[in-house]
């Protein structure tokens, strides 16, 4: 429908109730602290061989916590496999460049190809399934893929794994750090990008009703499908990186266990599903919780399972609910206590297990 | 010229024969009620038509096109626009951003572009938030453009809901309940805006309405379901006298002011 005679007329008001140029100021200079302490941290650390490899779980949780974010946050569905596409990813580019020969650039793009495939397998499992049996069968395919194809000596080298190095010019921890802040900043703008575009808009629709977004014109198995294959590839990626951490080492298909995926998925429930900000905060705390409480191993489930519990039952939108005050506040929303919910977080529990 | 045939159309859900040979036709222009006490397969119907289900025997004809087997979305393609009994929007989005997704089909950039965010994605959205902020601007809701659907008045959801199904191009409406939560005061001006929007865009109209008057007032032509068969057919007058209509609907409903 179009209405000639207005044309360029209302454009200005999507300007309306915005921050002016004085409102914008001190946002964008509590946002500039917030990343310069981010980037300072490599450079402030005391001690950045043990810190270092700390700061790169975290950042590759993150990369984690935003591609499944995809799948639980926007799609609303819940993937207990995640660890998959992680570890298809991992060995696709420590395979590529150990017995491939591989520059890691490249190889980069077999993880993410791998990651896809490995994701859309389970996606179109999952377009007939929902709830529990949803739950498990992804649980399945996560665990069929650790023990079969990660296990496999033949592909992956068993127990020894699959020797995978740095990439020529970041064998530094500080230098990988910075590359992943790169990688973080683009995994960043793909998601802010598909949230506000086609293809996000569509899979918002379809988790909150399937029949009105074909209404809309949605091809709903076409965008679950994409939203597996966005997701499974960012994960791929993340798991390339995971493996080409330095110092460098072993790939093990051990690492990629069912405790990973529960770490995964409570990472960015407690975080806060649909949340950037959440995301970051309940990824790069789960990633570091085991490796700063390296004695009480054993315990960390037991922690993990009480974060997740507080966060159903009192706070559904994770920390990103308790935090929201100040991200609205930055994204230029008047400062507010009440909880003004917007966008997929509110709640949370639109996630249908 | 009929532009929406339904042939013989039935539907089982196991022994439930939920519709049973429903021949339903709705010419160029017209507004067509389709009336009938709860759980008669109105609903279903719609689900027909849009394709949600595959009827068990019978055709659907949209234009001349056999749509029978057709996915929904495909439908939505030629022309047809469907609104939910219960609301079919984004609830915790903005009415702005609504305005958005329905408007998915008419997008020329791909999945993917938009994704990376490309050049092109952005000029494009842009000229969605003018589509969509001048179709609000023709229903009134331009004041509502940032409140988040879930927080306004059910009767303006409704209404938000038909801006969105506008939004998406449609020649076609299949509208479920339009007027549920709204005042009769209020259900008057939407009886208003549906001859507008006839008059202004060239729609044509199937709604499922239970308000008597309003269906009284706009419509050319009412089928009148009962146990998931036509019950009757005709004139709105025709259809308010009909003795077997009054005795499954209207009698049974007049403590809704309906009658």
């Amino acid at each position: 429908m179009t209405t000639e005679s207005m044309t360029a007329s209302l454009l200005p008001l999507l300007r309306e109730g915005k921050p002016d140029a004085a409102g914008w100021l001190p946002r964008r200079i509590a946002m500039g602290a917030v990343l310069a302490v981010l980037l300072l941290i490599p450079v402030a650390v005391p001690d950045i061989t043990t810190y270092g490899l700390w700061i790169q779980r975290a950042q590759i949780y993150v990369l984690v916590g935003i591609s499944l974010n995809i799948l639980m946050g926007h799609l609303g569905q819940i993937s207990l496999g995640h660890q998959a596409f992680f570890g298809v990813g991992a060995f696709a580019a420590a395979l590529a460049v150990v017995n491939g020969g591989w520059p890691f650039w490249i190889a980069l793009f077999a993880s993410a190809a791998s990651g896809a495939i490995a994701a859309v397998l389970l996606g179109v499992i999952a377009l007939r399934l929902k709830g529990l049996f949803l739950a498990l069968i992804t649980l399945a395919y996560g665990v069929i893929a650790e023990n079969v194809l990660f296990a496999n000596p033949s592909l992956t080298g068993g127990d020894a794994g699959v020797n995978a190095q740095p990439p020529p010019g970041f064998t530094t921890s500080r230098a990988y750090i910075y590359l992943l802040f790169v990688v973080m900043a683009l995994f960043y703008f793909i998601d802010w990008r598909l949230l506000k575009s086609k293809a996000g808009r569509a899979i918002l629709a379809i988790r909150e009703n399937e029949y009105a977004a074909a209404s809309f014109g949605v091809n709903v198995v076409g965008y679950k499908l994409l939203a597996f294959v966005v997701s499974g590839a960012l994960a791929g990626v993340a798991g390339a990186f995971f493996a080409h951490q330095p110092p460098g080492g072993p790939v093990i298909s051990r690492t990629f266990d069912f405790q990973m995926a529960l770490t995964f998925v409570l990472m960015v429930a407690v975080g806060g599903l649909g949340s950037r900000a959440g995301i970051f905060i309940g990824s790069a705390t789960f990633a570091i919780l085991p490796l700063w409480l390296n004695s009480l191993t054993h315990w960390i489930p037991v922690i993990g399972g009480l974060l997740l519990l507080l966060t159903l039952t009192l706070n559904p939108g994770g920390v990103a609910q308790q935090i929201r005050p100040v991200t609205n506040w930055l994204i230029g929303k008047p400062f507010s206590l009440k909880g003004e919910g917007h966008g997929v977080a509110a709640g949370g529990a639109g996630v249908r297990p | 010229m009929s532009v929406l045939e339904c042939d013989d159309v039935s539907i089982q859900f196991g022994g439930l024969k939920a519709l049973e040979a429903v021949n339903l036709s709705v010419n160029e222009w017209e507004i067509v009620g389709l009336i009938g006490p709860n759980g008669a397969g109105k609903t279903t119907f719609f689900n027909c038509v849009m394709g949600v289900y595959a009827p068990t025997r019978g055709s659907i004809r949209y234009r001349g096109a056999d749509v029978t087997s057709m996915p929904t979305h495909k439908r939505t393609g030629l022309g047809l626009g469907r609104t939910f009994q219960n609301v079919g929007l984004v609830k915790n989005a903005t009415v702005l951003s609504n305005m958005l997704t329905a408007q998915h089909r008419k997008i020329r950039y791909g999945a993917i572009s938009g994704m990376l965010g490309s050049l092109a994605s952005f000029s494009e959205e842009q000229q969605l938030a003018e589509n969509g902020l001048e179709i609000l601007h023709f229903m009134g809701l331009l004041d509502y453009r940032d409140e988040v659907v879930s927080r306004l008045p059910y009767g303006l959801q409704k209404l938000t809901e038909i801006a969105a199904v506008l939004a998406s191009d449609p020649e076609f409406l299949l509208l479920d309940e339009p007027t549920s939560g709204m005042s009769p005061d209020e259900s008057h001006e939407f009886g208003d805006l549906l001859l507008k929007l006839r008059t202004e865009l060239n729609l044509t109209v199937l709604m499922i309405e239970h308000h008597v008057p309003l269906v009284a007032r706009v419509c050319d032509h009412v089928y009148c379901l009962n146990f998931g068969q036509l019950l009757a057919e005709g004139r709105p007058e025709e259809i308010q006298r009909h003795p077997e209509v009054v005795a499954a609907y209207l009698g049974a409903e007049d403590d809704d002011g309906a009658a």
